[in-house]
């Protein structure tokens, strides 16, 4: 929380701007063929791996938070507790941090690779952990829903390597039109 | 497809709802999600489901608002009934229909979790339909106040969330606008294969940035300008005030508690 107190002005405005952007993309999801269809895809992530780039990793939970905030207050949720919000904000933070660390030590294109990589392998593999440990018997007590955590080899570990894969690709075609300007921008964020 | 992206579904109206204070509103929202899941027999559903319409009726929001609400969740309401029917296997057989067994505590567990599905969609609606999102965040700010003395950064986060939740509207403008420039250039972005559609994403995300920092460039300056220097002694131009209705409505909430703790099985 430190850190917070650092960030300028700039910094909470356009973390503010990225959130909007991350809750008009998450209203843009999707499922994907052959999946249950209570995974959805969207890029969401997108604006707040940007926002970790530029202004630093605080940045970019901060935007995974707000972005499920708004969406909680806009939609609500049918458990009370916002188990799914909850699991987006989790899913978004172990994306964006470690693809942010790696990347950070590699700084550079073939870098980028690696650590959307890095990132993609370790959503999966962390999602499908709390997935099993928690949210699916989140939602077995709050909804009724029979015990679901057979689902997590079969659906919820491919889905995550497969939803990576997307948003790294995505990413990617961005990262290389829009690297000189990341730079530029990240190099005078404290100004 | 952009109309049902506009956010916060607040209806202005003249109502007890709407005259109530956003941080009591909150507060009765909060201690609502947290007290439904005591309710576990018909009277005390009946319980929750008699102050979910006294509050509705109080807020006199139309119908069609409510609905637009709840259309979202119907599939899951649904989806959850059906499942408890088929796979919930105590009680007495009610009916039996091939391989289809419907049991007594099936029914009972199917309709009660439908109805704390609707009794939370209304109420969380509730609050977002007689709340203006502004309205919204300041209750936020201030009900969260007391974290400042663990240095948690309530005024910022504030901030932020006001900053987002006005360039929303802004930003659907302009990706209203980005997206027509590129079909107007032969984009697709409804039709297709899937990945040529994954990859018109691409032309619509790199102008929204960079515009939407060009945004934040702008108004940062325009905030320093103008004196902004954090949360430290800063004045508001909306005050809140609690009345009277709003400690009424606390109090109705606390006895809806106390006759639930009673009246559970």
């Amino acid at each position: 929380m430190k850190e917070m107190k650092k960030l300028s002005v700039m910094a909470y405005v356009s973390i503010g701007m990225l959130s909007s952007i991350a809750y008009l993309l998450m209203l843009l999801n999707f499922p994907l063929p052959l999946f249950p269809n209570f995974l959805f895809v969207d890029f969401s992530d997108i604006p707040a791996l940007l926002a970790a780039l530029i202004f630093g990793p605080v940045a970019g939970v901060l935007v995974e938070f707000l972005k499920n905030l708004l969406n909680y207050f806009a939609t609500g949720s049918p458990t009370g507790v916002p188990v799914g919000h909850i699991a987006n904000f989790l899913a978004g933070i172990v994306f964006v941090l470690p693809t942010y660390f790696v990347y950070n030590k590699l700084k550079s294109k073939k870098g980028m690779t690696i650590a959307l990589i890095t990132g993609s392998i370790t959503m999966a593999i962390v999602m499908s952990i709390l997935n099993y440990a928690f949210i699916l018997p989140a939602y077995t007590v709050l909804m009724g829903f029979p015990d679901m955590r057979n689902l997590v080899v079969p659906a919820i570990l491919p889905f995550n390597i497969l939803k990576g894969v997307m948003m790294s690709l995505i990413f990617m075609l961005l990262f290389v039109r829009m690297q000189t300007w990341i730079t530029k921008f990240s190099t005078v964020k404290n100004a | 497809m952009m109309e049902k992206m506009i956010f916060g579904r607040y209806v202005p109206a003249d109502s007890t709802v709407h005259k109530m204070d956003p941080r009591s509103k909150l507060l009765i929202i909060f201690l609502f999600v947290c007290i439904i899941f005591l309710a576990n027999n018909w009277i005390t559903y009946a319980l929750i489901g008699v102050y979910t319409f006294y509050m509705l009726g109080m807020s006199r929001i139309p119908v069609r608002f409510l609905y637009g609400g709840l259309k979202p969740v119907l599939w899951l309401v649904l989806f959850t009934l059906i499942l408890q029917l088929l796979f919930t296997k105590e009680g007495n057989l009610l009916v039996e229909w091939g391989p289809i067994k419907i049991y007594e505590e099936g029914v009972r567990q199917g309709v009660f979790i439908s109805l704390r599905f609707f009794f939370l969609i209304l109420m969380t609606s509730l609050l977002t339909l007689t709340t203006s999102p502004i309205e919204i965040t300041d209750g936020l700010e201030t009900l969260l106040n007391p974290l400042k003395k663990i240095h948690f950064p309530v005024h910022e986060m504030a901030l932020m969330m006001s900053i987002s939740l006005r360039f929303i509207p802004t930003l659907m403008q302009e990706t209203d606008k980005i997206m027509k420039a590129q079909m107007a250039r032969g984009v697709e972005f409804s039709s297709g294969p899937f990945k040529e559609r994954i990859k018109a994403v691409i032309p619509l995300l790199i102008p929204l940035f960079v515009s939407s920092f060009k945004r934040a460039e702008e108004l940062a300056v325009a905030m320093e300008a103008r004196g902004y220097r954090g949360g430290e002694g800063r004045t508001k131009y909306r005050q809140l005030s609690w009345k009277a209705a709003d400690t009424l409505q606390l109090v109705v909430l606390a006895i809806l508690t106390i006759l639930l703790f009673l009246l559970r099985a």
